[in-house]
């Protein structure tokens, strides 16, 4: 798999994103324990795990939409800010793409992939319209473009979210759970997309069901359980040889049918 | 006095009572509808003394009776040396009341937009404003439609607030009132007027319906 990325300038650069020491709670519950994690330009990082382990949450808390209690986020080197207009800026650079796709119920697909980079961004529309349909084109909707979200199959949705969030020319993909809500035979549509996305050096967080993916796409899986990351290593030696006990129970219950 | 001698005899002020009544319920809707909207921002917005404030004015306005409030502007208000007109009284009062309720049935559009929405908007790095405008205030409204419909019809009743006034001209309510202290016009002058408001309401009602049917957000 041939990438975008320069393996040699990869060691001197500064982390896309960087947890340190992250914990964070829900009441009495300890939703994230000491997470560390480092995420290189280009890298594609798959968060897998039994649900309720904190992968969703995890990848959450990377632009913020869940707070922590203590630790540290840095995007690029910078630390992720608390609120205001510092966040919103941050958050511009970071793209979200959620389970329940989440467009803009009231506007056209188009307008929603248009929207970020007119109202946020307030860059011209006529150079922001032409980029979108080239967006959509991409991921393959781009004959949908003036229908409203809800005339969309679920994997067209996704896509179209994919579309959204890519208008922003985001330094990093979150990815949470992107087609635990699709139908089956809708799935793949939206892997292949993701997939094209990471063979273009895309930086992408994935939490994800989908094991395929992770062994083919991943270059790097990351196991949680219990808000802690268990283990970490390329797909190949974790799907074949994982190190902990806990992992390999996971991937014998999956196997199992 | 039957309704042809009243029609006869009052009909040009029927017809003035008739756009009286009409000019006082957009005015104050359209005026309820842009207090709602900003009351219904600031009981969203991050600031708590905004929201506290959003909170206390829909629990005051929404549960005051119409003609406590306007006594209140026509006579209490003169000792805070504050005089208005008769109209701008009926105005105000007419205009705080639905206000509150449609701040109600605003908040109600909001809840049905679902979290996943603003998580987006969010994550795209929209500040609050932007939000408000571009995702949530567009969205709430349309949900809103029907229930706000039926609050421009309220409000039209609620106007009838204006014959306890002297105000010139009367509007519906007032009119009869007036018409009944001159002559015997009895129910039927009551009537006339009735079938006025109810006449308002029906094409109010059938606008909302229409409008609802073109703005609904399919799901």
């Amino acid at each position: 798999m041939e990438r975008n990325k320069d393996v040699l300038d990869k060691s001197l650069e500064i982390p896309v994103v960087e947890l340190r020491h992250v914990e964070k709670y829900y009441g009495e519950m300890h939703a994230l324990k000491d997470i560390n994690l480092s995420v290189e330009r280009g890298e594609v990082v798959v968060l897998i795990g039994p649900s309720g382990s904190g992968k969703s949450t995890l990848c959450r808390t990377i632009n913020r939409l869940e707070t922590i209690k203590s630790g540290e986020i840095r995007i690029e080197g910078k630390k992720l800010p608390e609120g205001g207009k510092e966040l919103a800026e941050l958050r511009t650079q970071i793209g979200m793409v959620f389970q329940s796709f989440n467009l803009f119920a009231h506007r056209t697909i188009l307008d929603n992939v248009m929207m970020g980079p007119i109202d946020v961004l307030k860059r011209p529309e006529e150079e922001v319209k032409k980029e979108a349909l080239e967006l959509l084109k991409r991921v393959g909707v781009d004959s949908q473009a003036d229908k409203f979200p809800a005339k969309l199959s679920g994997g067209q949705q996704q896509r179209a979210a994919i579309a959204r969030s890519l208008a922003m020319h985001p330094k990093v993909m979150l990815f949470d759970e992107p087609t635990s809500a699709l139908d089956p035979e809708m799935i793949q549509e939206v892997l292949d997309v993701m997939t094209e996305l990471a063979h273009e050096g895309m930086t992408m967080i994935v939490v994800t069901h989908e094991m395929n993916f992770a062994r083919r796409v991943a270059d790097r899986v990351v196991f949680m359980a219990d808000g802690s990351i268990i283990e970490e290593a390329a797909p190949d030696e974790f799907f074949t040889n994982p190190k902990s006990e806990r992992a390999r129970e996971f991937l014998d219950s999956i196997n199992r049918h | 006095m039957t309704i042809s001698e009243l029609l006869s005899q009052y009909g040009d002020k029927y017809v003035e009572a008739l756009l009286t009544t009409w000019q006082l319920t957009f005015i104050s809707f359209a005026g309820a509808m842009i207090i709602g909207i900003i009351i219904t921002v600031m009981r969203v917005c991050p600031v708590k003394p905004l929201r506290i404030s959003g909170d206390i004015y829909v629990q005051i306005f929404r549960n005051i009776p119409g003609a406590s409030l306007l006594i209140f502007l026509v006579y209490a208000l003169p000792n805070l040396q504050v005089i208005l007109s008769y109209y701008q009284c009926v105005l105000i009062a007419t205009v705080l009341i639905p206000a509150a309720f449609a701040s109600e049935y605003l908040m109600s559009g909001i809840n049905a937009i679902g979290i996943g929405q603003i998580e987006a908007a969010r994550s795209l790095g929209m500040d609050f404003g932007i939000m408000m405008r571009k995702v949530v205030i567009p969205q709430a409204v349309r949900f809103s439609i029907l229930p706000m419909t039926n609050l421009l019809i309220a409000t039209m009743l609620t106007t009838s607030l204006a014959s306890q006034v002297p105000l010139n001209p009367k509007d519906l309510t007032g009119l009869v009132s007036y018409i009944n202290t001159r002559d015997t016009g009895g129910v039927t002058s009551f009537l006339i007027s009735a079938v006025m408001y109810c006449g308002t309401a029906v094409i109010i009602g059938q606008i909302g319906s229409y409008i609802d049917r073109k703005v609904r957000i399919v799901r």
